[in-house]
């Protein structure tokens, strides 16, 4: 990570994991929908 | 001074590694911004051999050279590795040499995650192009992959799987770290509003990747599961349905299509101002028009498979959304036009290309427009008026704004001014020889000539030869690129400011650009209020 101030660094955690939570949602979540599908 | 402290400001003052592990450990935007390019560019070259290859089997009517098969691996092969190796990654290059710099942040948020998004890239087309060698050759059913026809794939078909995986992490990663960085390395007086457009347009690119990618990446995962592990999610033996793929794959590949193109509007938005001299007209509406069309990018994609059959309420859906993005596009061009109106312009080689991009892209979007009525598009459908209308939107479209950006951005990079007259000549050259191998596809098309076939009828001989020539004129005309780019240290010293007082904090720091900039917040005040107050 960048050299940033603590707050900052907390910020980036969080959105990098909301971020990476979306991404995965939309991956299992279109297999789940072939799943139901077929 | 404490140790920490000396070890910190110790840190802040190292250059940049020497030989090869400086491109092989970098965690620093500008290394990774040019390593994204290069390959881009190598990519660029690669693909565009294939689609000389495809433009010298179609020069006449008749097999010359290749196989057929070996043609539809070409096909294929010209388009995955120009939609994912070209044009993505150059955008994602710009994004990463520019992005920190115009929000006056020292680097990417997640550096090292940086590193890995960019060398998962040169992994996945070594597998990609190493199908080529394998028996059965490369995949060859389109970059569209529709099942049941990729699933007869040979040998290369878990490599075509394994290798979009790849590009997706990569692609997922470099979003994150875009909205991440965006979010929250801004120096503390840019609010979101205050943002260049390039950064705006690429906040919301990324926001369409984060949504997109995955989804490419779990339909790729059923093509796999049913090849290998016995599903039946597509396959209608197995009471699967192979619609539902194109369904999937089209809720990707229209997100994609505005994935390649947003970054580009902002490119232009950057450039027009500047060689306008004056600021960009309307501001805040490119930025709602930027966020409408990324929305509606998300509920049109059945416009692709009007022909697959759907219910007519379907129909006049996806017809109607899709015209609606004519509306926010109108905005843009509008606002580009707005912005030159009596304005104090030039026309050095960067505004030569936004100009270009302006005038061919608006062709690529109104035949665009023609596509997305039904009862035309059921006659359009997998036709030369197809491959024709994507390649306006893609070539004068994406890839002049890659070039523009390049020729605009070139002094800050490399500290010297490229060959201009060079620059103008593969301006010139391009935009000729763009539109003789394109304009003609229009023709092909509404005549009835099919996509994706290496043999035609005797009455499109004449114009399939026009595209040829064109195509190879296009070709020849990108080693001029290679020439300024090859040259492009030879210039004269850049000024800070390259340009006529452009905007933007990256024309704040000197040309070349330090490896470290902006380890400190900076004031925006005096270097975007400009040039009411120079």
């Amino acid at each position: 990570m960048t050299d940033v101030d603590a707050e900052t660094r907390k910020r980036i955690r969080r959105t990098t994991l909301i971020l990476v939570g979306v991404a995965l949602a939309f991956f299992f979540g279109f297999i789940l929908m072939g799943v139901i599908n077929s | 001074m404490s140790t920490a402290a000396a070890d910190i400001e110790a840190h802040d003052d190292h250059g940049p590694a020497k030989g090869i592990r400086r491109w092989l450990f970098t965690t620093n935007h500008k290394d990774i911004g040019t390593l994204y390019l290069l390959f881009s560019l190598t990519m660029f070259f690669v693909g565009g051999a294939m689609a000389l290859v495809i433009r010298s089997e179609l020069a006449q009517p008749g097999l010359q050279f290749v196989h057929p098969e070996f043609f539809n691996q070409m096909t294929t092969m010209h388009a995955l590795i120009m939609v994912f190796g070209a044009v993505m990654p150059a955008f994602v290059g710009l994004a990463n040499w520019m992005i920190p710099m115009q929000i006056g942040a020292p680097d990417m948020a997640l550096p090292r995650m940086n590193n890995w998004s960019f060398w998962i890239l040169p992994v996945a087309f070594g597998i990609l192009l190493s199908t080529l060698f394998m028996p059965g050759g490369a995949p060859a059913s389109g970059w569209t992959m529709y099942p049941p026809l990729v699933l007869q794939t040979g040998n290369a078909f878990p490599f075509l799987i394994f290798s979009v995986h790849l590009m997706g992490i990569s692609s997922i990663m470099g979003a994150i770290n875009i909205i991440v960085t965006i979010l929250n390395m801004r120096t503390p007086e840019m609010t979101l509003i205050r943002m260049p457009m390039f950064v705006w347009t690429w906040l919301i690119t990324a926001y369409l990747l984060l949504a997109v990618m995955p989804v490419l990446a779990g339909a790729v995962t059923m093509l796999l599961t049913d090849q290998f592990f016995g599903t039946s999610f597509f396959l209608a033996a197995g009471g699967g349905d192979p619609v539902m793929f194109q369904h999937i794959f089209w809720f990707f590949g229209h997100p994609e299509v505005y994935i390649m193109i947003l970054p580009a509007f902002g490119v232009v938005s950057e450039i027009l101002p500047t060689f306008s001299r004056k600021p960009l007209f309307g501001h805040d509406s490119m930025v709602y028009a930027t966020a409408s069309i990324a929305f509606l990018s998300f509920i049109v994609w059945a416009h692709h498979m009007f022909t697959v059959g759907m219910p007519l309420s379907g129909q006049m859906f996806f017809m109607f959304a899709t015209m609606l993005i004519a509306v926010p596009t109108g905005v843009k061009v509008f606002n580009w036009v707005a912005t030159m109106w009596k304005g104090s312009m030039t026309f050095e080689t960067p505004m030569l290309f936004a100009l270009g991009f302006i005038f061919l892209f608006t062709i690529g979007g109104f035949s665009g427009l023609m596509l997305a009525i039904v009862p035309s598009d059921i006659q359009y459908h997998d036709s030369y008026f197809v491959v024709a209308h994507f390649h306006y939107v893609l070539v004068p479209g994406s890839i002049f704004a890659i070039m523009a950006a390049a020729y605009y951005w070139l002094p800050k990079w490399t500290g010297h001014m490229y060959n201009e007259k060079a620059g103008k000549l593969h301006f010139w050259m391009s935009t000729i020889f763009v539109n003789l191998t394109f304009f003609p596809m229009h023709f092909l098309g509404l005549a009835g000539m099919p996509r994706r076939i290496p043999d035609y009828s005797t009455q499109f001989a004449d114009f399939n030869f026009i595209a040829s020539v064109g195509a190879f004129g296009f070709g020849l005309s990108q080693l001029i690129f290679l020439y300024v780019l090859v040259t492009a240290k030879r210039g004269a010293e850049a000024s800070d400011m390259v340009w006529d007082h452009p905007r933007g904090l990256e024309w704040t720091v000197p040309s070349p650009a330090p490896y470290h900039t902006f380890d400190e917040p900076v004031h925006i005040d005096r270097t975007v209020a400009f040039p009411e107050n120079p």
